[in-house]
Parts: C-alpha cells; structure tokens; sequence
C-alpha cells in the first residue's frame, strides 16, 4: 500500500485535475461560508452543537439504554455489535433470514468503516449502491474519496466511460443530466425489487426512539419505504438527547457540507410501516476506545458534515484515495490511527497544522491539535515515519535553543535564496510540484528590532 | 456476557466529567419577514411557489404547472408503495413551513404510503399562510408533543451534484416540486 505522500504523489501527475480539484471543493468550502454568514447566530450555535456533543459523550450509557428502550417500545429491533465483523454477521443474519440475494443501500459511511459491501458479496448477496455518487464509485470498484461527495476525484467524461460500459448509455455522452437520468431509471428498478434496504444514520434521538437520516436524492427514502425490511447501522456516538437538539444540528449540517440551506429530505423514522420489520444496529468498533483517550474523545463528535475536507489544503491537493482510509481528509486522519496505529502512522503528518478544519467543524472539534497529538504518540512509540522524526526532534531542539534558532533562520534564508536545490530537491517530498518561494532579505526577527529601535 | 453488556460497561469504566446539556438555544434572531425568507428559500432550492386564496385559485395555477398530467389527490391508504409507481403528480397536505430554508414537515398519517412523495414523478403540497415559522428552532417547539410514525422536513425537488458538481434535479424523488400557500 502506498503511503499518503506516495499517494499524493501520483494525484498530483495530472497538474491539470489536481487543480480541478482544488478549486471545486475550495468552492465549496466558499458556498459554506455564505450560508454560514446569513446567520448572525452561527458562532452560538456552534458552541451550542459542540455543548450537546460533549453532554452527550460525558453521559453516553445512560442514552444509549433509554435510546434502545424507546425504540423497542417504537417496534424497532435493536442489535449492537463490538466490531465490524460482529456488525456484518448481524446484517448478513438479517438478509439470510429473509433468503434474499440482492438489498439497496443509501450513504452510511459506518458501512464503509466495516466493509460491508466485500463481506456480503462474498456471501452471495448483491450490495447496490442507490446514492449516485456511491454507485459511480461502485461501478468503478472503487471507494468513495470524500464522505459527501463520494465521486468528486472523478470528471463527467470519466462518469459517461463507466456509463457506457456498465449501462449502455452512448459512448462519448458526459452531460450530467442525461448521466442522472440514466442512473435514475437503472436504480428505480433495484428499489422496486428490494425486499431489504440498509440506511445509516444521522441523528438518533434518545428521548423518542427515532432517527433520522439525511439526503439529497430520496435514495434512502426510496429503499426504506419499499423494502420489507429496513436496517439502519449507526456508530453509537450518534445519539443525541432531546428532539429539540436537531434544530441546532440540522441547521448546521447542510450549510456546513455544501453550503445548502438543509438537505432535501430529512426523515425521521420512529416506526415500522404496516407489516415492515425495521433493525438497527449500534456499532462500537474502537468507539469507546476512543472515547477513553482525552486527548482524541473530542473526534467522536463529528456529524460527518466533510467541511473539514473541503477547506484542507492538503486534501484539496492530493484527494481522499491518498488517504486509503473510508473516512478520508483531517477528521479521517484522527480516526484511523485508533483502529490500527501502525497503517495509518502517516495520515497525522498529512497536515500542515494550519487549523483551518479546526475553524469551519460546526461541533468545534480542535482537528489541528488532535493531529498534532497523533504525531507526539506515535513518535514516543516510535512508530513516526523516519524522515518526519528526525526532522521533528531536530526543529523540536532549535526551537528550544533561541540563539541557534536565529542563527538557523538566517542560514535558512541563505539557502532558500543562494542554493535552492537543496530544499528544492526530491528527498523534500512537499517540494514537488512546488516552486520555493523567494528568501526575504531580513528575517521577521531582525525588521521587528529595527522598527522597534 | 453479552455484547451491549460489554459495550456499556466498556463506556462506564471511564467516568468522564459531568457536563450538562446545554438547554434550548435561545440566541436565534427571530425573522421580521418569514413569509419573504420562506419564498427565498424555495427559490433557492429550486421549487415554485404560488399563493391562492382558494382551491379555485390552486386549479388553475396546476393546470399551468403540469398541462396534461394526471394528478393523484386521494390521501387513501394504499398497503403496497408499489400501487404508486406511475403516479405522475402527488397532491398532498402539508403541516407547516419553515422560513429559513423552505422545508415543509409532512407525516405518514397525511399521505397514502410513505413511500408516495418520493415515488412520484411531481409533487405538489399545499400549505396554510399561518402555518408558517421563521427557524429550525421554532419548528421543533412547534412539533414538541406531536408524535409521527414516520416524519420529514422537504425542502424542494430531490437532486444531486455528484457528476463534477453540477447539480441536476430529480435524482431518484420528485423532479419538481409546486408549493401552493393558502390563505387559510
Ligand atoms: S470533524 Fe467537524 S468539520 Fe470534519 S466532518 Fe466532522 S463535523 Fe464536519
């Protein structure tokens, strides 16, 4: 497997597309802060989220019990599972149980982190992927690259290929409407055949048994409201107390995302419908032992809202696949390391710290310091990649030592400016496809004492 | 022991510090103008909105909207979501508006299955004027107490960007969406 510089490293051939790239989801993150900015409360209710969340994981037991209460009582059948293994059995179970072979699926990013869809192809069972983006990605045999916009590494002409070849439409067609509509009637078929649909799970409401799932498209609407049985999969760090809190995550979720004012459909599933059976399934996998970690239980309370992503200079220009993770971008990064510390030692390091994804988290997540946090631990445990450790160790000693710093400063410029080949070379791995930037003549230092004096 | 008795314990081993919820968010600004916000947000989720003062009013603003479609209108249970396949336009009853970004609370008690503001190919919902909010906020205090089986908020056509961000409507649900505010 190639590491995220490695990764990057081929993102990046296509200066053209990595551009592309760049600067689409750089609007994106652009259409968040005007839907942000229409409401003067928008910095309160952030707190307000991020208070919520905090409540939430300091008493989340509690919830979780009244949360499988209600919806017990709701008609709903409530399975957990430890891991990602003990998740897919659960939902193989199900399928089996009910002898069928194919089942419709909306967005669940708790599905990807388990692997679901491998799992259950293995057992025979066909997984469509009813989320247009998801099935694009499916078509390809690839994973999503971005948690809402699962096929953003891709081009409309990359889209009409993977058309033509898996549903027939005219080789050479990239317009995206007729792209939909072709995507549209293919998988209307599949939600009018489904005996089983799988969702996941945006919110779920401790004090009434409900939860709710968000989309765009209807895809999970659609599934859910044919299929005999619905089986909704959730991490448990999905639950929120009172009905009321999702005025506030609701309002935040869109506009953070894609800068919409709310998605199209936010549903709200309490009960079966007549003669339905509806699951759901609470997943810990690592969570609780993420939650027994100061320094990283704050990443539990991400809504999946991927502004993080969209505002990253680093995953703007390398893309989700470098990542080789489900959940890719800043808030993946902090996540994977607790599932396997070892394959996933350089995700911390793909950062540059700037705290950008900090700023824009609707539920105030401190990204940056966690990643920062990430790279300490895995440096004591000496897992760091070489390159990276010694370089730290040795920035770490000059910055303690004020009077070689300086020094260091002004070799520094004496390099950048009379032998740039030295950091310009391909040992400097952030030096690719990059020019250095010219050298000042004074350093910061030596302007601030001349205008003092 | 079992598997949920492993994760709860797993989550009380570690007692985190109290921390109390933080209550209802009062600091929203209330809107001078929600009918206005409510027209604005539908423009921008890209939905039509006409205001009537009666049913008579509402006809002819459907047949402009849809000439020569068939309109289904019967709030009808029917048991199998399958029956509505060739519904081409959805007449139902909405419950009330949001101001801030046009979505519409509906419930299953109001629609023939759960399935038919979806499955339809236009969807139309009527609204009353009064019934309007200015926030999220609001329209959780509104819904405090009413209990549905199955509920959502509906803020326009359904829609998609996910071929290189161009947005597209009438992904897999409606692919248009007519508002019809009554006067009462
Ligand atoms: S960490 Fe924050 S910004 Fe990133 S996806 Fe989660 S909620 Fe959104």
């Amino acid at each position: 497997m190639l590491n995220h510089a490695e990764a990057s490293e081929q993102f990046i051939q296509d200066a053209e597309r990595t551009t592309w790239h760049d600067e689409t989801l750089w609007f994106v993150r652009s259409k968040r802060d005007k839907a942000s900015k229409v409401i003067p409360e928008w910095e309160d209710l952030r707190d307000h989220a991020s208070q919520i969340k905090d409540h939430v994981l300091a008493n989340l037991g509690q919830y979780l019990i009244e949360f499988e209460a209600k919806a017990k009582a709701n008609g709903v059948h409530v399975h957990w599972a430890k891991d990602a293994e003990e998740h897919n059995q659960i939902v193989y179970g199900l399928v089996a149980k009910h002898g069928s072979k194919a089942l419709v699926k909306s967005k669940s990013m708790l599905t990807e982190e388990c692997h679901l869809n491998s799992f259950l192809t293995k057992k025979g069972v066909e997984v469509v992927d009813t989320d247009l983006g998801e099935r694009i990605v499916q078509f390809r045999d690839e994973v999503p690259s971005h948690i809402v916009l699962p096929a953003i590494h891709l081009k409309k002409e990359d889209v009409g290929e993977t058309f033509h070849q898996h549903l027939g439409t005219p080789k050479g067609n990239k317009d995206p409407q007729f792209l939909t509509e072709a995507a549209r009637q293919h998988l209307r078929g599949y939600f009018l055949a489904a005996d089983v649909a799988i969702t996941g799970v945006n919110f779920a409401v401790a004090e009434t048994g409900e939860f709710v799932v968000c989309t765009n498209e209807g895809n999970a609407d659609m599934g859910a409201h044919l299929a005999k049985v619905h089986i909704a999969c959730m991490g448990i760090e999905k639950i929120i107390p009172r009905r009321k809190d999702l005025g506030v995550f609701l309002r935040l979720l869109a506009r953070s995302a894609t800068g919409q004012l709310i998605t199209t459909y936010s549903s709200h599933f309490a009960k079966p419908r007549e003669g339905q059976e509806m699951h759901i399934v609470l997943v810990d996998n690592g969570r609780t032992r993420q939650l027994a970690r100061p320094e990283f239980r704050n990443s539990l309370k991400c809504i999946r809202c991927a502004a993080c992503f969209n505002t990253c200079p680093v995953y703007r220009r390398s893309g989700g696949h470098s990542y080789h993770q489900p959940v890719a971008g800043p808030i993946g990064s902090i996540l994977a390391p607790n599932f396997d510390k070892k394959s996933n030692v350089d995700l911390p390091f793909a950062s540059t710290l700037c705290g950008s994804c900090s700023n824009v988290c609707p539920v105030k997540i401190n990204i940056h310091e966690q990643l920062w946090f990430w790279r300490q631990d895995l440096m004591k445990e000496g897992l760091a990649p070489a390159g990276k450790s010694l370089s730290m160790k040795g920035m770490a000693w000059i910055l303690s030592h004020p009077k070689i710093y300086r020094l260091a400063g002004a070799m520094g410029r004496f390099v950048v400016k009379n032998l740039p080949f030295l950091v310009n070379n391909r040992l400097n791995p952030w030096a690719k496809q990059r020019e250095m930037p010219e050298a000042p003549k004074e350093s910061f230092q030596t302007w601030y004492q001349s205008r003092k004096s | 022991m079992s598997t949920r008795d492993e994760i709860l314990r797993a989550i009380q081993e570690n007692p985190l510090p109290v921390k109390s919820h933080p209550g209802d968010f009062q600091a929203y600004v209330h809107s001078e103008d929600p009918m206005g916000d409510f027209q604005a947000s539908l423009k921008t989720v890209g939905a039509q909105i006409f205001f009537c003062k009666n049913g008579h009013e509402a006809q002819i603003a459907l047949d402009g909207q849809y000439p020569s479609m068939v309109r289904y209108t019967s709030q009808e249970v029917v048991t199998s979501g399958l029956d509505l396949e060739d519904v081409e336009v959805l007449e139902i009853q909405g419950e009330f508006g949001v101001g801030e970004n046009g979505a519409i609370w509906l419930r299953d008690d109001h629609l023939p299955h759960r399935v038919a503001p979806f499955i339809c190919q236009h969807l139309v919902i009527y609204i009353r004027k009064s019934t309007l909010v200015g926030t999220m906020h609001e329209a959780y205090d509104r819904l405090e107490g009413s209990y549905a089986d199955f509920g959502f908020f509906l803020s326009g056509p359904s829609k998609t960007a996910d071929i290189e961000q161009s947005l597209v409507i009438g992904a897999h649900g409606a692919r248009s969406l007519t508002v019809l505010v009554m006067d009462n």
